[in-house]
């Protein structure tokens, strides 16, 4: 029974994907009609040169190096993964409604565990990140492009085929079955050795997908810190960079060493599976040896996943509080001091493993003290917010979510970094509360506040208010709900990774799954808002939608953005459009139409408070 | 702010214009196709391993065949890319408003190299820092390794040399620089084959021979691809010096690889030190 319904489960998310792949298609072909607004090329001063347009449909989104088309590209393969890998919980939820493996079996209850959460880091977190980064670190920075346009391209093209192979055991092959190591991959269960079923060629696959987004992020990485030091236009001084390049030059900074060495790791593992070395598998301890290694790879990736959407918040917040950010300098040092000390921290996640006691405590120390930049950042956001003009718009909604829910996560944290906090709490669900209250709970809110932000800039149209706003709600309460539940099962002693409990466990795991519920219904809301105000959202005509420049907080993006509107206007349309954006008509006549209706971008958002 | 007005002085977006598709600006096949053919390296491996187990599902020269594929498909992309890109922009004049750019990304790629040599070096003293020997070493500190040592280091002399005497305009000191580079390091690499010969067939020294055998092919390895791909690159600038390219002013690719070429001789030097010499060195006798 248990291994029919875990094919049923397969089969949802096999289905799942080819819809997604498919919705995907179906988008790029309509893209041809959005052009105009988003993703520029088309209209003057674009390029320089006598060949400045586009080539038509798929062809122009392969061969595409333009960064806001990749960005775009990013963006919607993250949104991918990210429904993939909610469904793939949602079904992990839904079997531990009850304390038994009812719905579906113990192997696949750890397959969808291992992949919800390569997917998350790997295939959502970072990509979403490089969505807003490609897209608007040029366009701050006043940079024409990416320093490296092609590379950039090459590095979104890596990504589709390293999914592939990390999903690859999940699909109808015979002979492959997904990996089921757990997305930290511990040795000696990962090397494949001893009795269970690990030494499938499905973990050396994901291990080699996983290698492939890694070259991915750090081709990217190399590529951003190239353009933010040297493409920055003239007036672009570093005492005037805003806080999201900053992070995200930080971020990169971390990706560059953090990344190469787990993809050397993983090329070991690779090799201890298949072809008979010992870094892993020997007597001196190499289980320890990839513990060390995971996690100096590991814990970075916590601060590459949560810098920029520090960054982003760090932006937004100020934007909707009518104030300009509060210690400005203080956020950036504290990015910095992040970015240092998150190489210093990794043993914290190994206190249990009986590493040398003083080792221990030095990690400990450490692990306390980068809550200090951390708690800087919170209280300048709180200070910026404090007696400021706030409005409550979405986005704004998302970056409150983001600081309360960090701070839970973080002072959950704090506490697991005390050593004997720790060994009492290890291997619980009190860390799976801690860090999905980070990685859902914060980073996942501030890539929405983002998406909802920056809508009208990349869609050209405004996205249902009212419907972002009942996404934001579900998603606050349903976080809270389900991480909440998790602490408290980690504080009743509930371990880790288990798809069967015992029935003192049953309520709370009821409660968890129940916020899991009201966060699909959010994120089924968001998805049918986004797509529809795409096709059919008032039309934004005005450069400055949320209405920045009344507090002298306009950006760089936004005049882009604005400049790109004007043109449109005066010109009346261009040919170009006239042909190539078919479904409309000349956008001249649209938007005149839009300015006089009430339900137009600016009128509408003046209301959005 | 701007974005559109500082196209005029930015010249670098013109890379390409006669490229694949033409006409369509900056637009270009070659990054998927490169990334395909990246791809297809992994895909290759993949199939390889399958192809390994128990009742295969694909023939076991599927891998090798679709990484060989692969390989080449990259190579065209890298092609296809550079040569529109550089060398032929070469000509017209656009690159070196790019030069900047180029080096420090290279300084940023040579930081996450610091992070794929870290993770053996990490495994190697974590090994060497327990019970040493863990089983009997192979001859190390052969004289091989010392003219080896001797000859990366020289190629990194010649090569800076060839680099100086560019500044200087004396184009053939730097031909004969590069060439004489390139010939040392295709010597190295030999050595290094011969080495892993001598160590493979004479000493029953192999990969899988325990836990130092895995550092030291690792890292040696790891090493020797690196030293290969500088060669490649080297290559490429010398068959570009001999068409008549690179000037005192302009000589970005010559800076980056020899950037390149210098961390890899720095890394060697350091694995001499920890892996040859530092297994020997204080080892209790087996």
């Amino acid at each position: 029974m248990a291994a029919v319904n875990g094919e049923l489960a397969l089969t949802v998310l096999m289905g799942l994907l080819l819809v997604g792949v498919a919705a995907w298609l179906a988008r790029v072909e309509n893209w041809r009609s959005y052009t105009p607004l988003g993703s520029g090329g088309v209209y003057g001063g674009e390029t320089g040169q006598a060949h400045h347009e586009k080539p038509s449909g798929l062809t122009r989104w392969l061969t595409t190096v333009d960064h806001k088309d990749i960005g775009i590209m990013y963006g919607l393969y993250g949104v991918i993964a990210f429904l993939i890998g909610g469904a793939m919980v949602m079904v992990m939820r839904a079997e531990l409604l009850d304390p038994g493996a009812t719905l579906i079996s113990n192997t696949f209850y750890n397959s969808l565990l291992t992949s919800h959460g390569i997917t998350m880091l790997f295939l959502f977190g970072t990509p979403i990140i490089a969505a807003f980064s490609n897209y608007f670190i040029p366009l701050l920075i006043g940079a024409d492009d990416m320093a490296f346009p092609r590379i950039n391209a090459i590095a979104f093209w890596l990504l589709p085929p390293g999914a592939l192979l990390i999903w690859a055991g999940f699909f109808p092959i015979p002979n492959l079955i997904p990996a089921q190591t757990a997305w930290t991959m511990y040795t000696p269960l990962s090397a494949g050795v001893g009795g269970g079923n690990q030494a499938n060629a499905g973990v050396d696959l994901m291990l080699l997908g996983l290698h492939l987004t890694g070259v991915s992020a750090t081709m990217g990485s190399i590529n951003f810190i190239a353009t933010i030091i040297t493409e920055r236009a003239e007036e672009v001084t570093w005492a005037n960079l805003d806080i999201f390049s900053w992070t995200i030059l930080t971020q990169s900074g971390l990706i560059l060493f953090a990344f190469p060495l787990l993809g050397s790791a993983l090329l070991m593992l690779v090799l201890d599976r298949n072809f008979g070395t010992t870094f892993f598998v020997n007597d001196a301890g190499g289980a320890i040896l990839w513990q060390h290694l995971f996690w100096f790879f590991g814990h970075p990736e916590v601060y590459i996943l949560v810098l920029p959407p520090m960054g982003i918040v760090s932006l937004l917040i100020p934007r909707f509080s009518g104030r300009r950010l509060f210690g400005f300098k203080f956020v950036v040092y504290s990015t910095l001091a992040i970015g240092v000390l998150s190489f210093g921290v990794w043993a914290h996640h190994m206190f249990a493993t009986g590493i040398d006691p003083r080792l221990r405590a030095s990690f400990m120390a450490v692990s306390m003290a980068i809550a200090i930049p951390s708690a800087v950042k919170t209280f300048n956001w709180m200070t910026t917010m404090w007696n400021g003009k706030l409005r409550l718009t979405t986005p704004m909604l998302f970056c409150i979510g983001f600081v309360q829910n960090f701070i839970i996560g973080g002072i959950t944290g704090v506490f697991l970094a005390s050593i004997p906090v720790d060994l009492v709490l290890h291997d619980t669900y009190y860390v799976v509360g801690h860090f999905h209250f980070i990685v859902m709970g914060a980073i996942a809110f501030a890539g929405f506040a983002a998406m909802y932000y920056w809508f009208p800039l990349v869609s050209g149209r405004m996205y249902q208010r009212t419907l972002g706003k009942a996404h934001f709600w579900l998603w606050i309460v349903g976080s809270n709900i389900t991480f909440f539940a998790m602490v408290l099962l980690g504080y009743g002693g509930m371990p880790r990774r288990y798809a069967t409990y015992l029935p003192q466990f049953a309520t709370l795991h009821q409660i968890a799954s129940l916020g899991a519920f009201l966060m699909v219904i959010g994120g089924l809301i968001w998805l049918y808002n986004f797509v529809v105000s795409y096709f059919e959202g008032p039309v934004v005509t005005d450069g400055d939608p949320w209405n920045l420049k009344e507090y002298n907080l306009y950006t760089g993006e936004w005049e882009w953005f604005d400049r790109k509107l004007k043109t449109t206007i005066t010109d009346g349309g261009d040919e170009e459009v006239a042909t190539d954006g078919g479904l409309h008509g000349p956008v001249g006549a649209e938007t005149a139409d839009a300015t006089d209706s009430d339900d137009s971008g600016r009128a509408m958002d003046a209301n959005d408070e | 702010m701007s974005t559109e007005e500082s196209h005029d002085d930015h010249g670098h977006h013109l890379p390409a214009v006669e490229d694949w598709p033409r006409g369509f600006g900056e637009a270009s096949w070659w990054p998927i196709v490169t990334a395909l053919g990246a791809t297809g390296i992994y895909v290759g491996a993949a199939l390889f391993i399958i192809g390994r187990g128990e009742n295969p599902i694909v023939p076991s020269i599927a891998g090798p065949a679709v990484a060989v594929g692969s390989v080449g498909l990259f190579l065209v992309g890298l092609y296809g890319w550079l040569y529109h890109a550089f060398v032929k922009a070469f000509w017209s004049g656009d690159a070196p408003g790019h030069g900047n750019g180029l080096k420090w990304g290279m300084v940023a790629f040579l930081g996450s190299e610091m992070g794929t040599f870290g993770a053996g070096f990490g495994y190697y003293f974590y090994i060497r820092a327990g019970a040493w020997p863990p089983s009997e070493l192979p001859g190390l500190l052969s004289s091989l390794v010392l003219v080896n040592t001797a000859l990366l280091i020289a190629s990194s002399f010649t090569l800076h040399w060839a680099h100086m005497k560019l500044r200087e305009g004396d184009r053939d000191s730097f031909v004969k620089g590069l060439f004489a580079t390139l010939v040392l390091g295709t010597v190295f690499i030999g050595g290094q084959v011969l080495e892993y010969w001598e160590f493979i067939e004479g000493e029953g020294f192999t990969l899988t021979s325990g836990v130092f055998a895995s550092a030291f092919y690792g890292l040696t390895g790891l090493h020797g691809l690196h030293v290969s791909l500088g060669a490649v690159l080297l290559l490429i600038v010398f068959v570009r010096a001999l068409m008549g390219q690179y000037s005192a002013d302009r000589d970005v690719s010559v800076e980056t690889v020899s950037m390149y070429w210098h961390f890899v001789d720095a890394v060697w030097i350091f694995l001499v030190v920890v892996l040859y010499v530092g297994a020997v060195v204080g080892a209790a006798p087996a």
